[in-house]
């Protein structure tokens, strides 16, 4: 079977021809889906949070400055979603829970972005506040209005929303993390809630120690 | 050979026509299961006026099927990775990777491959495509998470559902192949 020399060596090549490629074409096995591709990139380049403005559940409109010298703890979601976003924004509220109370308000704030601007209005985002028990203050859920401002965020932070035409999206779920100088610095697994809580949790002890 | 050249680059070049590339790619299975399998298809028509131009090239270097096939299977496993088809629709250079690959890389040695293999390394063959295709649509099925960016998550199941089909039918050739013996009915 093995006998012409030729062939194993055409053989040989092709396979060190498929080590290459699998190897290039997943980032050296370590991404097999765009998503993984995605956030290792974000993790890379660290992108800024654009300049937006934003609306919350109270009706208050205020830019990033807002946050000035806090942590952000982000996730976006539309409130019609009736699959991944619940369970996406109470993953949040447990992350909520096992944080150190002293950090919450004043290093870091919640915050979840609607990317349906036009359904999502305050008193809408506002009884989506009271369903996950968020106090509005110190984790606020927003809309972005403008919605050119909307996309340069989602493209920024790799948010990929794709309409059904039928009212509802398909889009990527995660915890972003945005820190002091408004750099993404993380973005998490939404499904692994503990892994997220003790991670932001040693960043802020760090940042704290620093003080 | 000359004709079924024609046929296949004319095919390929109609494939290649941006309406009919959107329109494919924009549904998750036929992306996968029309296009790709079409690629390979106008690769393998292509194929055949070169076997015969450069028989002793083929003889020399792929004497016994083994290193086509390997090359064939490489390149369409390649193309089943959800990553691959999503870049395939963000990137350009991967889309040209695609068309270029497809034929060239799959159809051209699968044609020059399949008639040297033994009956068993066909069935061998078709045995490990069964069980990828199985894999394949159990991974899209049930997978908790959207494996593509951008294709519906019930694209996704379609597209599951559209491996274990084919995997179903390799499975009916398969017993037919093992249990059925031409020679009596001829």
């Amino acid at each position: 079977m093995f006998k012409n020399r030729h062939t194993n060596i055409s053989l040989l090549v092709v396979i060190l021809f498929g080590c290459v490629l699998f190897y290039i074409g997943t980032d050296g096995f370590k991404a097999f889906t765009e998503e993984t591709a995605r956030v290792n990139k974000l993790v890379d380049e660290q992108p800024e949070f654009p300049d937006v403005t934003l609306e919350d559940s109270k009706g208050r409109t205020y830019s990033l400055s807002e946050f000035e010298d806090k942590y952000l703890f982000i996730t976006f979601l539309y409130t019609s979603c009736n699959t991944v976003c619940p369970q996406l924004e109470y993953n949040m509220a447990q992350v909520y829970d096992l944080l150190p109370q002293k950090y919450i308000g004043e290093d870091i704030v919640f915050l979840s972005i609607s990317f349906d601007p036009e359904r999502d209005d305050p008193s809408t985002l506002e009884r989506y506040r009271k369903a996950f028990k968020s106090d509005g203050e110190t984790w606020r859920m927003a809309r972005i209005k403008d919605q050119n401002e909307l996309d340069s965020l989602l493209e920024k932070f790799g948010v990929i929303v794709i309409p059904d035409g039928r009212g509802n999206f398909t889009h990527n779920s995660a915890f972003y993390l945005v820190d002091k100088n408004r750099r993404l610095i993380d973005v998490m697994d939404f499904t692994e809630i503990e892994a997220a809580a003790v991670k932001v949790t040693s960043i802020l002890e760090k940042e704290v120690g620093v003080k | 050979m000359m004709t079924q050249f024609i046929y296949g680059l004319l095919f390929y070049i109609f494939l290649m026509l941006p309406p009919v590339a959107n329109l494919v790619e924009s549904i998750m299975i036929t992306h996968m299961h029309m296009q790709m399998p079409m690629l390979v298809i106008s690769g393998f028509l292509m194929a055949g006026i070169f076997l015969k131009r450069f028989p002793r090239f083929f003889e020399k270097w792929n004497s016994n099927g083994i290193p086509g096939i390997t090359l064939f299977m490489i390149v369409i496993i390649c193309w089943t990775i959800p990553r691959t088809m999503d870049e395939a629709l963000t990137l350009q250079a991967i889309e040209a990777w695609k068309f270029i690959s497809l034929p060239f890389l799959a159809g051209f040695p699968l044609r020059d491959s399949w008639k040297k293999l033994t009956k068993a390394g066909k069935n061998l063959i078709i045995i490990i495509f069964t069980v990828k295709y199985f894999g394949m649509g159990a991974l899209y099925i049930w997978s908790e998470d959207q494996l593509c960016n951008n294709y519906l998550v019930i694209d996704q199941l379609t597209l599951g559902w559209g491996f274990i089909t084919t995997a179903i039918c390799l499975v009916i050739y398969l017993v037919y192949a093992f249990t059925v013996d031409p020679t009596k009915y001829e």
